[in-house]
């Protein structure tokens, strides 16, 4: 085993299996002046655009679909990074969301010299602190500050407005067929009690279940949150007693599954879906 | 499935006779292909190597890219294909079967289960998922070994292989509801098979293994022929039939899971290679396991190059198991039909 993945599997030992921790570093040391940053999922693309950094950008992953970065090089998956495409790009810094699947692929990079930011992205905190590990690496540490901040007040307002309603009981859908939901320790479950929501999947065994469709009647939701961006399924459940009654809301935008900066937002439209009669904020 | 598919196709063919300068000339031409696989795979791909620099400076990226990302990977493709060439047309011999893989006596039920189990308890750490398929393919092959003691029939063993394997696919499926996504996508991109970078380390124990496993098929190969006579004949030309088959299915067994803790599960090269070569230079084993060996490498290498250079078109490396059985199964089907006609 290389050096580096000896460190990465180190790292992943010392924070318990599965549990890297929010910010790492892997590889050599990054130069202090970054010039060509490659990001493997779209959530770090949007760090570094909001960042203001977007010029640094040579290469993102295939799921990119920001107008910014349309144009530049595709190095592959959050699974899948082609090793060679992103070594052919020669950047300085590569930005990483660390997951099971990509160990590998990331510790090779990391064997061939190439500087690697790995973030863990699974709670607002992670997002907040690699926010602020994105500005430091790319110069930006003001901006990052100040972008961390706002998102850290967003959420306390949101606390405090939720603070002021009766608690909706929340059912919140990645996919109807199979009834895949955000059980507990899921990026959702965490935003729907900061929008005051409580989870109705809050017992389940994993954080993106398989739900059985007679748990969900029986919970008896006040509101279905449909994150599904139209995959089908939904009318079938809609009719069935139990889930009939509740108010079915479609999310209006993806901000809410990006774990990035535009989690403000998300968490703005959540607090709406969850409490529909509060007029726009300002209140 | 049938597993009585007209043994008598197996038989050595009584016009051809076994040659050492014929052999020597169709192992001379696969071998060259397998060399011209290596250079081609080590020179394409996605980034435009300057070959100057790959020579002359050893820190620049053209340099990284061919000795630590090309080289690699195709030395790897190339031992991960010769053990499933060598392992499919050993077993075919063995089992009579046409449809035998090597995955067929439970290794790849045993090594996917075990992969699985290591990813979804989160040990991906020390190459968890590699050692766990390693682990679990040897128990598969303890557990069909164990049954075909008993029964004497190579069916027994076969048996108890599909079965197993339809076993840890049905348990698989079930540890998949149990976990997260992210999870699953691990596991599903590790089951479809892939050849990732591995260390000089990691290559050179690979080849240790691979060059005994198929040195002892190659060994045993004559006692193959053999033993498609049948096990009362061929155990009066002298072919201690019980001992051969237990050191083919060891060798086989040890063979196909030190590929797939590699690569993960590539199919279809196993099938089609030596089906290909049998068409091609007839069923004479002593020929036909050291030719699929070589005629392994070649195809894997090759389907890997080609998940390689499809990269700007998908953005993605397909699993090199779903190129080897895209390009395997028409490949087959054609020859197969060339070869009928002419008979």
């Amino acid at each position: 085993m290389s050096p580096a993945a000896a460190l990465l599997a180190l790292g992943v030992l010392a924070a318990g299996p599965g549990e890297p921790a929010a910010v790492q570093t892997l590889g050599p040391r990054a130069p202090g002046r970054v010039r060509r940053v490659v990001t493997l999922a779209p959530s770090l693309t949007d760090a570094v655009l909001a960042l203001g950094a977007g010029d640094l950008l040579v290469g993102v992953s295939r799921f990119d679909e920001q107008p910014e970065v349309r144009t530049l090089p595709r190095v592959g998956g959050f699974v899948d990074p082609s090793v060679e495409a992103v070594a052919a790009l020669k950047p300085d810094l590569v930005l990483v969301q660390l997951g099971p699947g990509n160990q590998r692929p990331v510790a090779a990079l990391a064997a061939l010299g190439i500087p690697i930011l790995a973030l863990r992205l699974a709670s607002i905190d992670d997002v907040l602190a690699g926010l602020r590990a994105v500005g430091v690496a790319l110069g930006h540490t003001d901006k990052a500050e100040a972008l961390a901040r706002a998102l850290a007040e967003t959420r306390a307002a949101v606390r405090a407005r939720a603070g002021g309603f009766p608690s909706v009981r929340a059912l919140f859908v990645y996919g109807f067929e199979p009834l895949v939901v955000a059980g507990p320790g899921s990026f959702a479950d965490e935003l729907l009690r900061d929008a005051g929501g409580i989870n109705v999947a809050q017992d389940a065994r994993s954080a993106y279940p398989v739900w059985s469709v007679e748990h969900a009647l029986a919970a008896k939701p006040d509101v279905v949150l449909d994150a599904t961006h139209g995959v089908g399924g939904r009318e079938a459940l809609q009719e069935l007693p139990g889930l009939r009654q509740a108010r079915w809301v479609t999310l209006p935008s993806p901000a809410l599954l990006h774990p990035g900066p535009a989690l403000g937002q998300g968490l703005e439209e959540l607090f709406r879906a969850l409490h529909p009669v509060v007029p726009e904020a300002g209140r | 499935m049938s597993v009585a598919l007209a043994p008598r196709r197996f038989a050595v063919a009584p016009g051809v006779r076994f040659s050492g300068g014929r052999a020597l000339a169709i192992l001379s031409v696969l071998g060259l292909c397998m060399v011209a696989a290596l250079l081609a795979s080590a020179v394409l791909g996605e980034y435009p190597l300057g070959l100057r620099r790959v020579l002359l400076e050893p820190l620049s990226v053209d340099a990284t890219v061919f000795w630590r990302l090309r080289v690699p990977r195709a030395v790897l493709g190339a031992v991960v294909g010769a053990a499933l060439g060598a392992s499919g047309s050993a077993l075919q011999g063995l089992l009579k079967n046409p449809l035998a893989d090597p995955f067929i006596l439970g290794v790849s039920g045993g090594a996917a289960l075990g992969a699985t189990l290591a990813l979804a308890v989160g040990l991906t750490a020390f190459a968890g998922p590699s050692l766990f398929a390693f682990v679990g393919s040897l128990a598969a092959m303890g557990l069909v070994l164990a049954v075909g003691r008993t029964r004497r029939s190579p069916y027994a063993a076969l048996l108890t292989g599909v079965i197993f394997n339809a076993f840890a696919s049905a348990a698989i499926t079930g540890i998949k509801t149990l976990i997260s996504p992210d999870r699953v996508g691990e596991i599903l991109y590790w089951l479809a098979g892939s050849l990732g970078y591995e260390s000089p380390r990691t290559l050179a124990g690979a080849a240790i293994l691979q060059v005994a496993c198929v040195g002892v098929l190659w060994r045993q190969s004559g006692r193959l022929n053999l033993l498609s006579l049948g096990d009362e004949d061929a155990s009066s030309l002298g072919v201690p039939v019980d001992r051969t088959r237990v050191v083919v299915l060891v060798a086989t067994s040890l063979s196909v899971a030190g590929a797939v803790a590699l690569s993960g599960l590539v199919g279809f090269v196993g099938l089609i290679v030596p089906h290909l070569l049998r068409l091609l230079v007839g069923p004479d084993q002593r020929l036909l396991v050291p030719a699929s060996a070589l005629g392994g490498a070649a195809f894997l290498v090759l389907s890997d190059l080609l998940t390689r250079l499809l990269f700007p078109v998908f953005h993605a490396e397909l699993p090199v198991g779903v190129v080897t059985a895209v390009l395997g199964g028409p490949l087959f089907l054609y020859l197969l039909q060339r070869a009928e006609a002419r008979t």
